[in-house]
């Protein structure tokens, strides 16, 4: 796939979507209600609840996976689509309404301020009331302090997958992104990278329908294991001049 | 080990062969997997026969029997095989993924969703 290299568009909000039929029309149009004029870039990852079709009723671009291939796929996909379409900015969050839309404006901001990514965090600041169960709490702790170790980045909270970014990272994750569980080892990634990364307070909220992809107790069993594996591989791969 | 034994083993791998063969001619399998389990075949043939070298490999693995010499081969074997699969598998994986994410892209262009 050629990828151009011209910017000719502001900013596009790419969202992830795997069976979320019931939270989908309410975040797009919470979204335009913020008046958030960039375009929104839904990428369907297989879906069998009716997301799809409700998806082509939206005012968004529609990218559909003809199966399921995972979060970390589809994220790649939503950001090739915008690197080749010439976004300058791209804007991550999910469709499970978690994420804030009326945050976008501060995520954009602390990008302006020199940053060339920025995670949005349920552990900083006044958004540290989020209630998080305690032992994710503890694993994205754990893995807070390995992104340190390994990628010279503190980040709080690794897992967040509310970011804005800018073309060049874009650019680079749109190449290398990992197909499941894309937390620490992308931190690590970028850190080990230089890339420029920052993290603010942003408010999250609780899911009202559906479940976590973290929820599933033998993919929270495989989760520590592969993280762990693929952060340190991150590492290996750059010690040995390889992307 | 006798040479009923022996017969119905040779017997045994040689109508394996003509299996993988039926399966090559039906295009279930490709040339290079046929080739890798005519190998096999082969190794199991000359293994039944070729007693002496198998006591021989027996005293340099230092294992009490013969059997055990077998068994530790056809382990080793599996476990080469296993890994050799699991990179397969990983690779169509990857060639899957890649095929999947262009054909949405491809698409959503059709669908004049990029800007030319």
């Amino acid at each position: 796939m050629g990828l151009r290299q011209d910017i000719d568009k502001e900013g596009a909000i790419v969202i992830p979507v795997f069976n979320e039929e019931k939270n989908l029309r309410a975040t797009v149009e919470e979204i335009r209600r913020e008046r958030i004029t960039w375009d929104i870039i839904t990428v369907d990852d297989g879906s069998t609840d009716g997301s799809r079709e409700l998806l082509e009723k939206l005012p968004v671009t529609v990218i559909s996976h003809p199966v399921n291939l995972g979060y970390g796929a589809a994220v790649q996909t939503g950001l090739r689509y915008a690197v080749a379409a010439g976004y300058g900015t791209v804007v991550l969050m999910d469709a499970d309404g978690q994420h804030v839309p009326s945050e976008i404006p501060n995520l954009l901001a602390a990008l302006e301020k020199g940053a060339d990514i920025v995670i949005g965090s349920r552990l900083l600041g006044s958004s540290a009331g989020y209630r998080i169960p305690f032992l994710r709490r503890m694993g994205i702790k754990f893995f807070s302090a390995l992104a340190e170790i390994l990628g010279g980045t503190k980040i709080y909270d690794v897992t967040s997958g509310f970011q804005a970014m800018r073309r060049n990272v874009a650019q680079f994750l749109a190449e290398e992104y990992p197909v499941d569980f894309p937390d620490a080892e992308v931190i690590i990634s970028l850190g080990l990278r230089k890339f420029r990364i920052a993290e603010i307070p942003a408010r999250f909220r609780r899911r009202e329908h559906g479940i976590s992809m973290y929820s599933n107790p033998i993919r929270a069993f495989y989760y520590p294991f592969k993280t762990i594996l693929a952060s340190f591989i991150v590492l290996l791969r750059i010690i040995r001049g390889k992307k | 080990m006798s040479f009923q034994a022996k017969l119905i083993i040779t017997a045994m791998a040689l109508l394996n062969g003509l299996f993988v063969m039926e399966l090559l001619r039906k295009r279930k399998l490709s040339e290079s997997y046929t080739l890798l389990w005519f190998f096999v075949i082969g190794a199991v043939i000359f293994f039944t026969w070729a007693e002496q070298f198998l006591f021989s490999l027996t005293g340099f693995f230092g294992a009490i029997t013969p059997v055990s010499t077998l068994t530790l081969l056809s382990l080793l074997f599996i476990l080469v095989m296993l890994i050799f699969f699991s990179m397969k598998i990983y690779k169509m994986e990857r060639r899957i993924q890649e095929l999947v994410q262009r054909l949405a892209l491809e698409n959503a262009k059709r669908n004049q969703r990029i800007t030319p």
